[in-house]
């Protein structure tokens, strides 16, 4: 398992948009993907439970990856997160 | 006959009604034929569900772009979202149909993202609901209307407008949309105002006085709707409708104008809101600011109050879609007519001469300091919020607020939470009293804003909502007038700026006036300000001085409404 600590840069925060983003951006890797934020576990692959976390901007998240191409996933999930969710 | 509710999108629109009556969703006498069959259906449904709303979305993104789209793509992974589609497999493996598993998930989600403390958030309920309606009609053969083959002069009638309905819809065959519920901050108002098509929500009883096929004229300003209207009515309509469409696409030329006279002077024009969603809507009409953020909207409807975090989050996501420009929310206003059950407030003789907004707030410290923190703490982001305390009577109120506010200072300072110090607190001016001492007031306020409606009713000493006195109901009375011209006046000799978040504001013959009285900003509401902005720009300094001097010696409110209309009409 690989993870990273990143910072939600975008005004909206995990909305709609964000969220359908990221979990794209993440499935096709095909490793479990966590996020763990203001203390909840998150599975990542889920955009309702993502959305229903309530992910603010400045909000300081975890991205933990495990299984195939873990590595790749975490590089391309952290990237998206710092170029602020395609906001 | 005619029926009412909320105007919601403004406009005219006239043609012939389409009902969408409630379909029967009951599934008690469907059998259950084996998990395998059940998953089997339900997979089906699904993939047709996701087929046809990625056939709208692609539609939407050709018409309106890819951001009106999201929501009908985001629907299709909320749908096909791993953990959703367990625990309907789950269900059905428990014994469940497919109906019954598909039904008691979205139910739980509904339930969930009802409950969570993220407005915007809220709103995704709304989809999920779509989203069981329209796989319970698949999986049922129950199916709506097909609103993207509806004729062109639709008036659509519905009980309630879901997100893939409006966007579905295309502007070119609805003319009008009708709903029985809903609301001026609801989704559908909003996506009815994104798509220019008029719109009144909330009309009790229409699907029952609608019938298929009816002539409708509906008045989505007025929140109006005339079913078989007479012919001479019917041609007032129409000319109504030809000159809304012609004014409207006059206005386009305004959307991304700076706002100025015609010799050049530039004015503030903002937009009133009363909710997250509005900001949205207000950014998109070219607002340049946010002049009257109603706050009341986060205490209403539920059983508690809204906590301090709640409350940032609200003010802090309008000022992230607001960034860079001035955001004026105004404290909660209000008294024992507004019912806020938790509150216990009493029923009052007066109520609008009673214990309410700024009055109330200032003997409940304990609850207008969640309000001022969260307020602080959201400035800290862009520094563009300001603090608007409403109906204040007194000096005594601004400095009962603004040792409350530096009391908060203190505690978020001890805390270590960021917040801005500089914050600037203002007035609403809209009491007789206020006006009066304007001079008085400006000492103590980081700035003004008139709210002229307000202003009219307690300076006249009318009730409009009494029929037999609203007559007298009239921004035009000299005292009104006089009362704007001296608070104006005032606010610039202490070099403080002044605003206006009243109805006055986008009114065609008040506004020379308030340009030569030396009005710093107009807030109106999102869908006045393309008008405004043209009327604004119509008048240059030296007509308007002459209008307003030539206004101002009028003797009655009906001679200035006359005078000034012929004003604004010669120009």
């Amino acid at each position: 398992m690989v993870s990273a600590k990143t910072t939600i840069i975008n005004p909206m925060g995990m909305h709609m948009r964000p969220a359908q983003l990221f979990v794209k951006t993440i499935t096709p890797f095909g490793c479990d993907v966590t996020v763990i934020a203001n203390g909840r576990e998150i599975n990542a692959r889920s955009i309702m439970n993502l959305m229903a976390a309530c992910i603010k901007q400045g909000t300081e998240i975890e991205i933990c990856c495990n299984g195939s191409n873990e590595a790749d996933c975490l590089k391309a999930a952290v990237a998206l997160v710092e170029s602020g969710l395609g906001e | 006959m005619t029926l009412h509710g909320v105007g919601a999108s403004a406009g005219i629109g006239i043609g012939t009604a389409v009902c969408v009556r409630e379909q029967n969703l009951d599934y008690t006498s469907v059998p259950f034929s084996g998990a395998e069959q059940e998953k089997a259906r339900l997979r089906a449904a699904a993939d047709l569900f996701t087929q046809r709303t990625q056939a709208m979305a692609d539609d939407i993104t050709n018409r309106l772009g890819e951001a009106e789209a999201a929501i009908l793509t985001g629907q299709i992974m909320m749908l096909e979202d791993p953990f959703m589609l367990s625990q309907m497999e789950e269900a059905i493996d428990a014994g469940k149909c497919a109906e019954e598993a598909l039904d008691t998930v979205c139910q739980t989600f509904i339930a969930m993202f009802s409950g969570v403390e993220d407005e915007l958030m809220r709103q995704r309920a709304a989809d999920i609901g779509d989203i069981r309606t329209r796989m319970l009609g698949i999986l049922l053969h129950a199916e709506s209307v097909d609103l993207a083959a509806l004729p062109e002069g639709t008036v659509l009638v519905v009980h309630d407008l879901t997100p893939s309905m409006t966007v579905s819809l295309s502007k070119e065959h609805v003319c009008a949309i009708l709903t029985e519920v809903g609301g001026q901050t609801s989704h559908s108002a909003i996506l009815a105002r994104a798509l220019e098509v008029p719109a009144v929500l909330g009309v009790p009883g229409l699907l029952d006085a609608v019938q298929d096929g009816m002539t409708v004229a509906v008045d989505g300003t007025e929140g109006a709707a005339l079913l078989c209207p007479d012919e001479a009515t019917l041609a007032a309509f129409q000319a109504r409708r030809d000159k809304w469409l012609e004014e409207r696409a006059l206005l386009q030329v305004y959307r991304d104008r700076d706002t100025r006279t015609a010799d050049g002077r530039h004015v503030d024009l903002y937009a009133n809101i009363g909710s997250v969603a509005d900001a949205k809507a207000a950014a998109e009409a070219g607002a340049e600011g946010i002049g009257l953020f109603r706050t009341e909207f986060l205490f209403m409807d539920r059983t508690a109050l809204p906590d301090e975090e709640e409350q940032y989050q609200a003010y802090a996501q309008v000022s992230d879609l607001m960034a860079g420009k001035e955001v004026i929310i105004r404290t909660l206003d209000v008294g024992g007519d507004k019912g806020i059950a938790y509150l216990e407030m009493e029923r009052e003789e007066n109520p609008f001469l009673g214990h309410r907004a700024i009055r109330y707030c200032l003997d409940r410290p304990d609850l207008y300091r969640v309000q001022l923190r969260a307020l602080l703490r959201a400035g800290a982001r862009h520094g563009n919020i300001k603090i608007m305390l409403p109906l204040v009577s007194g000096v005594e109120e601004v400095r009962g607020a603004r040792a409350l506010l530096e009391e908060c200072k203190t505690q978020l300072s001890a805390e270590g939470l960021a917040f801005d110090p500089h914050i600037s607190l203002g007035i609403m001016v809209e009491t007789p009293a206020a006006a009066l001492i304007a001079d008085l007031l400006a000492r103590e306020a980081g700035f003004f804003s008139i709210g002229t409606n307000d202003l009219t009713q307690y300076t006249i000493a009318v009730d409009r909502g009494n029929a037999k006195v609203e007559k007298l109901y009239t921004c035009y009375h000299p005292a009104v007038l006089r009362s704007i011209r001296s608070v104006i006046a005032a606010g610039k000799a202490a070099g403080i700026p002044v605003g206006m978040c009243g109805e006055a504001a986008a009114d065609p013959r008040m506004i020379p006036l308030l340009l030569a009285f030396g009005l710093d900003e107009f807030s109106v509401s999102p869908s006045s300000i393309l008008a405004a902005r043209k009327q604004i720009a119509d008048w240059n300094g030296p007509d308007a001085l002459r209008t307003a001097e030539q206004a101002m010696a009028l003797d009655t409110a009906a001679q200035v409404s006359d005078f000034l209309a012929q004003a604004s009409a010669s120009l």
